[in-house]
């Protein structure tokens, strides 16, 4: 009996990965669809409310609604003030 | 593409395998390493993909435009006067006023979102809103009741009890009943959120009859918005008008910038695992050596042996990338980026009950395979070619 080269079990290894994503992009896109519910009910809550920023943080207000607050927040709190919390450490300057 | 070429190019596949099996524990070591880098990478970029993604879909909705008063470079309240100038633009369909504000609460140290509006969401009679999971909205002309989110009846404690209160400016308590809870499923937008009407808001925050926080613009025509914000601009004297595209372009710019620089600190993990690779691959041992020597003997090329060390380091590589690259998936997909949370969320006290399923975009693989497999290619790339040639008769 001839031995399995090991470049068999490789692409094995390989393949059963592959399948293993396979699976995983299954399911995740069940799960993308259960999302486009949530989303189609928060444009409704949105579009309702006149809503316009997402609840994701709200430490400073310019956190809460980056889209409508002061496009500058540096100093908005106190003069000289350091932007310090930690979602907006990576802020962008919108233009 | 004949069969003895493919035959030899297993063969060396094989020798190689074999190769890495031999150095078990240390091409574990690597392959850990690298799968770690690379599923740090690709959670951070695809936790940053979610977020950009809800957020585009999610404010499709927002209003068409948005009136601010401006002064001294910072926003004030709005005449309810500049309803009726506005009125006359041809084009506008609807302007609403609205109170909004933010509201600190000191014994939790939580930041409420409270909104006040006349004109409450129109919804079938006899059936419940849809972004409530119980009770109802507050009518207009109604005062003291209120809608909040379940997140925060759980932070003020309220338990069974439905009433509230919150200080006024002048330190005296204004009381709400709550009439309706948000749905969990709106958690997204109305997880810190006080709905109530717009007397109530202004009885709070002290704000005077005939002022208004800003005027929401409802345009005919979505083609006519640009031309309709200019309009408004030439009508009112220092005012900020933000259009829904803006609103969305923040949030993609918002994100992306965080991807970016979250991107350039994890660089530093990258940068020092490539300098490991390169030293693993070229602190080439004595028996190392000799192993090249005897192959080169038996008449292996200069050519197979390069082969054989990309071989190698690519099978490491590639399983690296598809572990990180998977366990990042579970990660952001299934426990909504649990590690990165604390960086996109803050500290906020109230945080929604967030679910994240990003879309796979091809481009965003490829940016992930980029800039952790070709550098880890090229930093052994060198070594494997500086063993490759070694003389066979200087090493035996």
């Amino acid at each position: 009996m001839t031995a399995i080269r090991p470049a068999f079990w490789a692409l094995l290894a390989f393949g059963s990965l592959l399948l293993l994503g396979g699976m995983l992009f299954t399911n995740i896109a069940e799960r993308r669809s259960a999302q486009t519910q949530l989303i189609s009910h928060g444009q409704r809550v949105v579009a309702d409310l006149a809503l316009s920023d997402l609840a994701l943080t709200s430490e400073a207000r310019y956190t809460r609604h980056p889209a409508i607050t002061d496009a500058v927040v540096v100093g908005m709190d106190h003069p000289g003030g350091l932007d310090h919390f930690p979602s907006t450490l990576f802020f962008a300057p919108v233009r | 593409m004949d069969a003895p070429y493919i035959g030899r190019l297993l063969n060396i596949l094989d020798y190689a395998l074999s190769s890495l099996r031999r150095k078990l524990l240390k091409n574990f070591g690597v392959f850990t390493v690298f799968s770690v880098v690379i599923f740090l990478f690709s959670s951070f970029q695809l936790t940053s993909r979610a977020l950009t993604e809800i957020a585009r879909q999610t404010l499709t909705t927002a209003p068409d435009i948005t009136v601010q008063q401006m002064s001294a470079g910072r926003q004030s309240s709005i005449p309810l006067a500049a309803k009726e100038q506005l009125a006359a633009i041809f084009g506008i369909k609807k302007i609403d006023a609205r109170i909004w504000g933010y509201y600190f609460d000191e014994s939790n140290g939580a930041n409420y979102t409270v909104i006040g509006m006349d004109t409450m969401p129109d919804h079938a009679p006899g059936s419940p809103w849809p972004g409530l999971s119980e009770g109802r909205l507050p009518t207009a002309g109604e005062t003291g009741k209120a809608v909040i989110s379940a997140e925060m009846r759980r932070q003020l404690q309220l338990g069974e009890r439905k009433f509230f209160s919150l200080f006024r400016p002048d330190l005296s308590l204004a009381s709400f009943e709550t009439v309706g809870i948000f749905s969990k499923d709106s958690d997204l937008v109305t997880a810190d959120l006080i709905l109530m009407t717009m007397g109530d808001a202004r009885n709070l925050f002290a704000i005077p009859d005939g002022l208004a926080t800003d005027l929401l613009v409802q345009v005919g025509n979505p083609l006519e918005i640009d031309t309709i914000t200019g309009k408004i601009r030439d009508k009112l004297a220092g005012v900020r008008v933000i259009t829904r595209a803006q609103i969305q372009k923040t949030y993609e710019v918002v994100f992306s910038w965080r991807s970016g620089l979250g991107t350039i600190c994890l660089l530093t993990a990258l940068v020092s695992f490539v300098i490991l690779a390169w030293d693993k691959a070229s602190g080439l041992s004595q028996s190392e050596l000799r192993e090249v020597g005897i192959l080169k003997i038996l008449g292996w090329q200069t050519g197979d042996i390069m082969l054989l060390r990309f071989f190698e380091s690519a099978t490491v590589a590639l399983f690296a990338f598809l572990t990180g690259w998977l366990l990042a998936w579970v990660h952001v997909g299934y426990f909504a980026g649990a590690l990165f949370r604390p960086i996109f969320l803050g500290w906020s006290v109230l945080r929604p009950d967030l679910a994240m399923v990003p879309p796979l975009v091809f481009s965003d693989v490829l940016l992930v395979f980029s800039i952790s497999v070709l550098p880890y290619l090229c930093a052994t790339a060198v070594p494997a070619w500086r063993a490759a040639v070694v003389r066979a008769d200087s090493v035996l």
